[in-house]
């Protein structure tokens, strides 16, 4: 009941029955007005402010401009082929890599435990669904303020525990792979709750004699718990992969209040944002790493169109 | 938060029967779309280098009667500008607007160069040492000898070595306004509890030295502290790579980055922090912790002399010329700061404008004001300074120190980005325990990169 | 609708489901519940709170609170100032008064134009229409960010830089709203409509006296995820304006953060968060079963 695949064929089932062609009468014509009058501000807005700035962005990333400068000189690839070679376009690979594997990973797994831990059904757990899941929808930006308060060396709440067990708060602010490992939490902290949202939606589908096994006590049970309940929670498991790998690549509202220029937390959107509006307004260099950026999305997407219906084992 | 809502729907683009007919229809509607795509955007022409502009016939013009100015009020100074500006209506009539453009300089590059596509762009703006170049070299700052000869601006007064910073093929595209050096900064309390005669180091070795007792003395865990990343440790740090005979680069060649001069320079303070520990990197402004006490010296702007002093935690503030290195002692403090520019893009009325409250904003009087009420260094020979410098016998080393500087290199100052990665850089080898040659050496691809491919052609077309 | 269906149960109706053997009241059993059930739960949701309630206590302490090195969570003195040197900081009420505007027009206008569109692709005939929904649905595969550059440069040339209506424009073409109803519609009897249409409605009536008012939940979750999305949006508010008279809540507080950069701070930046949190955070609290259905409606649709 609760894979994604299932929700979506049902829709061409509920096809209206086919009509022979259309014979155009009066009524037919007031309908297409009628149509056109109702579709036509919507698809119009998306046109002008989504489709035509996607080839427009194809066309500036072949220059070589700064923004605010009303001349720019044709490169062709080069800012591609930049972008693939150079040392610091090599990095923003490296950190997404390990941004979007650690955050995916980090926030399914504990999704998955947090979902089993609230499929107890015990008192008070409806209340707690909406508690884990509530900073999802928090600002990015109220939340990176209030995370760096915490992580902050000197007067955060974190080095105070540290400092008294006898560590020294590492330099989250300042060393750049420690950077990376901040937002990475944070971001886990925030997305989390959504995945195990999605996960105890998939494990209360589950058949009733299933469910023991999902309860995760007695002994042996996460033998049971791995080849049992996890395969048949698979299409939750698949949807969840994709969703977040498409949140991940975009997450931007955190990096950008917790390391505002980008020390070490240079992800795709993050350069994309630095390169034109940061230190280098370079347009078209900006407009290459977007389309990059839309090309990754665009896979996985194709990934999942392709994948979706054959590998993952429904109930 | 954005795209967060995409999750649900993207599962729906896996409706098989989507698939291969909605790829093909938003390529169809994409097609259309990229018709419309030429309809805005730059001029690819390739005619027309920046400061191929025509010269103003100034004599025909009456200036505007109201101004803007984008400033980040260097050095706290938001009061002292709008006093200037106040004045300035006063005697003119004209208006001048401060519009807080950013806290610090690139924020105000930032929003001035993305205001060029818009209609609203400042007609007189802050340019440092690091961005001028780049608002120069993308055509929205004008030359200002035209404006110079006409308004009679006395610029034989102006410090030469500071009026020069701005000037690029035979013309000046900035006037001195906040400029500064670094300063050495010592805590007089722990110098003394140390046992230290009252003066500051003359070489980074001596202060090697005497920092293990500054630390006993202080109960700190670090002597001095280190500017982080957005703080600009490319400029300080200038100091101590000169010392050691180093530097970022020499003109355009990079090859002196990766130098065994500037290695070990960079290896002294990489050392400084992480082995013998008398040096640590602020996580916020040093000064702030340096006022604070938690240290007991500190290298920051002249500028933020004021700052330091009225919040200096109960203890006298000594100041020093920045020290020396093996090879090198004197002339190893770069020079820095702001000048003002005016904006390409605001009409001849507002330029002409704009450079009155120039001239008037620098003239000797309210030079020695604003030098007075920062630390700033007063840009006019003739401002007089006596009187501040009885009050403040600190300032008197900072001016002093103007005569022993040294400009700065030029992938720090005239590369867009250059500072940028530098600082990155320097703070990675501050902090972590890289391989500094590794690291300087991964700096200069990106630098090199950065000027083939990024300025090299503007500077040639 | 699993996920939804579930939150509706009462508490005794989730107990008959579990196992009987667990229902004894032996002491045994009680621990188990306690160590196995209740321990990871709460804290689970401590690891949540915490954070938050921090912030809350940050925004109250006084400066010499925030820059102690032992910090305690309850402020020793609570007081209001941090909020109102926020307030005299930077035009809080303009910015609120911003977000507010930008939220309920953009809102208003995105659900109006999801139903309209909606309705439309699932009750009026028209040639094409499948290709029109895909052109639509693809769009949501181009993030925001990615059309970020030309659409500032639109805006700008259009002179809505610091502008409300230059806030709001781009973001008006909705594709999720027009899914998620357009799904929602085709569950819809059509024999209603059908009985409508003969007694002459046309499609304006059909749409407003009908289709909606039988689709009011589904409608409120739309509208409550667009809502949230509207307020916390930041990434195009951020390139778009750079003066505060125009700048959305999420913006002007990072215009705060900048502004005070000393770690002295937190104080005010606590508030700041507080102002943008608490909103999304209330309204989380009143409707949060939409929202969560909204949310991940991919995977909860029955």
């Amino acid at each position: 009941m609760s894979q994604p695949s299932s929700t979506l064929p049902a829709d061409s089932a509920a096809e209206p029955v086919k009509r022979s062609r259309f014979r155009p009468n009066p009524r037919t014509w007031r309908d297409r007005w009628t149509f056109v009058l109702f579709v036509l501000p919507n698809l119009a807005l998306i046109a002008m402010f989504i489709y035509v700035p996607l080839f427009r962005n194809m066309y500036y990333s072949t220059l070589n401009w700064t923004i605010g400068s009303a001349r720019a000189t044709k490169i062709g690839l080069d800012n591609y082929v930049r972008f693939f070679t150079s040392p610091d376009g090599i990095a923003v690979w490296r950190t997404t890599g390990i941004f979007t594997v650690a955050t995916v990973g980090g926030s399914m797994v504990l999704g998955l435990l947090v979902a089993v831990v609230l499929n107890k059904k015990l008192r008070g757990s409806t209340l707690a669904r909406a508690a884990v899941f509530s900073p999802y929808v928090l600002s990015g930006v109220g939340v990176g303020l209030v995370w760096l308060f915490i992580f902050d060396p000197s007067f955060g709440v974190l080095g105070y525990f540290l400092r008294s067990i006898g560590l020294r708060s590492p330099d989250w602010f300042l060393n750049p792979n420690l950077s990376l490992v901040m937002v990475i939490i944070v971001y886990i902290w925030k997305n989390l709750g959504y995945c195990a949202v999605v996960y105890l939606a998939g494990l209360q589908s589950l058949p009733s004699d299933v469910m023991e096994a999902a309860a995760l006590d007695g002994a042996g049970s996460w033998q049971r718990f791995t080849k049992v309940v996890l395969p048949l929670i698979s299409p939750s498991t698949f949807f969840l992969l994709i969703t977040t790998i498409l949140n991940s690549l975009q997450a931007f509202d955190l990096l950008k209040i917790m390391t505002p220029l980008g020390n070490g937390t240079n992800t795709l959107i993050f350069e994309a944002y630095l390169q034109s509006f940061g230190a280098y307004q370079r347009a078209g260099y900006s407009a290459a790493i977007a389309v990059v950026l839309f090309l990754v999305l665009f896979i996985v997407t194709i990934v999942q169109l392709r994948f979706v219906e054959r590998k993952v084992h429904y109930a | 938060m954005s795209g967060f809502i995409n999750p649900a729907v993207r599962s729906a683009v896996s409706r098989p029967s989507l698939s291969r007919r909605g790829l093909l229809g938003a390529a169809g509607l994409g097609m259309g779309a990229f018709a419309l795509a030429g309809c805005s955007g730059p001029d690819v022409s390739g005619d027309d280098g920046p400061g191929a502009e025509e010269e103003t016939d100034w004599s025909t013009v009456e200036p505007a009667t109201e101004i803007s100015f984008w400033t980040n009020h260097p050095g706290s100074s938001m009061e002292l500008e709008q006093g200037f500006a106040d004045a300035f209506k006063e005697e003119t009539g004209i208006q001048v607007n401060l519009v807080t453009a950013g806290k610090n300089y690139e924020e105000v590059l930032q929003k001035f160069l993305t205001a060029q596509t818009g209609d609203e762009a400042g007609d007189l703006v802050v340019v440092s040492d690091v961005t001028w170049f780049t608002y120069f070299i993308n055509g929205t700052i004008i030359a200002l000898d035209g404006l110079w000869e006409h308004l009679d601006y006395e610029i034989s007064d102006y410090r030469d070595a500071l009026i020069a910073d701005y000037l690029y093929e035979g013309k000046h595209y900035g006037v001195p306004y906040s400029r500064s050096t670094p300063l050495f900064y010592y805590n007089k309390d722990h110098w003394s509890k140390a046992g230290l005669d009252d003066a500051a180091p003359k070489t980074w070795a001596e202060f090697d030295e005497i920092a293990a007792k500054l630390t006993d003395a202080s109960g700190n865990d670090a002597a001095f502290a280190y500017p982080k990343q957005d703080q600009y440790p490319g400029w300080t740090l200038s100091n101590v790579v000169w010392g050691w005979g180093g530097g970022w680069s020499d003109e355009w060649d990079t090859s002196i980055l990766v130098s065994d001069e500037t290695v070990d320079a960079l290896q002294f303070v990489q050392d400084s922090v992480q082995k013998s520990k008398w040096g640590m990197v602020a996580s916020s402004d040093h000064a702030e912790i340096f006022a604070a006490g938690g240290v007991s010296a500190t290298v920051q702007s002249t500028g933020s002399m004021n700052g330091i002093m009225e919040t200096a935690d109960g203890f006298e503030i000594g100041v020093g010329f920045l020290p020396g290195g093996p090879k090198a002692t004197d002339n190893v403090c770069p020079t820095g700061g702001a000048g003002v520019g005016i904006g390409a893009k605001s009409s001849p009325e507002r330029q002409l404008a704009a450079a009155m409250f120039v001239q008037f904003m620098t003239n000797p009087e309210n030079a020695a004001t604003f030098a007075q009420g920062t630390g700033y260094m007063p840009v006019r020979k003739s401002a007089d300074m006596s009187a501040a410098i009885a009050e403040t016998p600190q300032l008197g080393v900072a001016v002093e120190q103007l005569d022993h500087t040294r400009s700065q290199d030029y992938v720090r100052v005239l590369l867009a980005g250059g500072d940028l990665n530098l600082s990155g850089t320097l703070q990675t080898i501050m902090t972590s325990p890289v391989d500094v040659k590794a690291e300087l050496e991964k700096l200069r691809g990106v630098l090199d990169d950065l000027y083939e491919t990024d300025l090299k052609p503007k500077l040639e077309g | 609708m699993s996920a939804v269906t579930t939150s509706k149960k009462t508490p005794s109706q989730d107990l008959r489901q579990v196992d009987p053997n667990r229902r004894a009241l032996s002491v045994r059993n009680v621990i188990a519940t306690l160590v196995g059930g209740y321990l990871p739960l709460v804290l689970t949701v401590l690891v949540v709170f915490l954070p938050l309630l921090w912030m809350m206590m940050g925004s109250l302490k006084q400066p010499n609170e925030i820059t102690t090195l032992t910090p305690q969570l309850l402020p020793k003195e609570p007081s209001l100032d941090n909020y109102a040197y926020v307030l005299d900081r930077v035009p809080l009420l303009l910015l609120f008064r911003n977000s507010l505007i930008v939220t309920v027009v953009g809102s208003s206008i995105k659900v109006v134009l999801a139903l309209l569109s909606a309705y439309a692709l699932v009750f009026i005939r028209f040639p094409f229409k499948d290709l029109i929904f895909v052109i639509i649905l693809v769009a949501l595969m181009v993030p925001p960010q990615v059309s970020m550059l030309p659409n500032y440069l639109t805006i700008s040339e259009l002179g809505g830089r610091n502008t409300l209506w230059g806030i709001i424009l781009p973001g008006l073409g909705t594709a999720f709203g027009t899914f998620l109803l357009r799904q929602h519609f085709k569950t819809l009897p059509m024999s209603i409509l059908e009985a409508a249409e003969m007694d002459g409605a046309g499609h304006w009536r059909r749409l407003w006296r009908i289709v909606l008012p039988i689709s009011a939940p589904t409608v409120a979750t739309v509208a409550l995820v667009t809502i949230v999305t509207e307020w916390n949006d930041y990434l195009w508010p951020l390139v778009i304006t750079d003066r505060p008279e125009t700048m959305t809540l999420p913006v002007g507080l990072s215009l705060l953060q900048t502004l005070e950069s000393n770690s002295g701070s937190y104080g005010y930046l606590m508030a700041g968060a507080v102002m943008v949190i608490l909103p999304v955070l209330i309204v989380f609290a009143a409707l949060q079963r939409h929202i969560v259905a909204g949310l991940t409606q991919g995977s909860v649709t029955g």
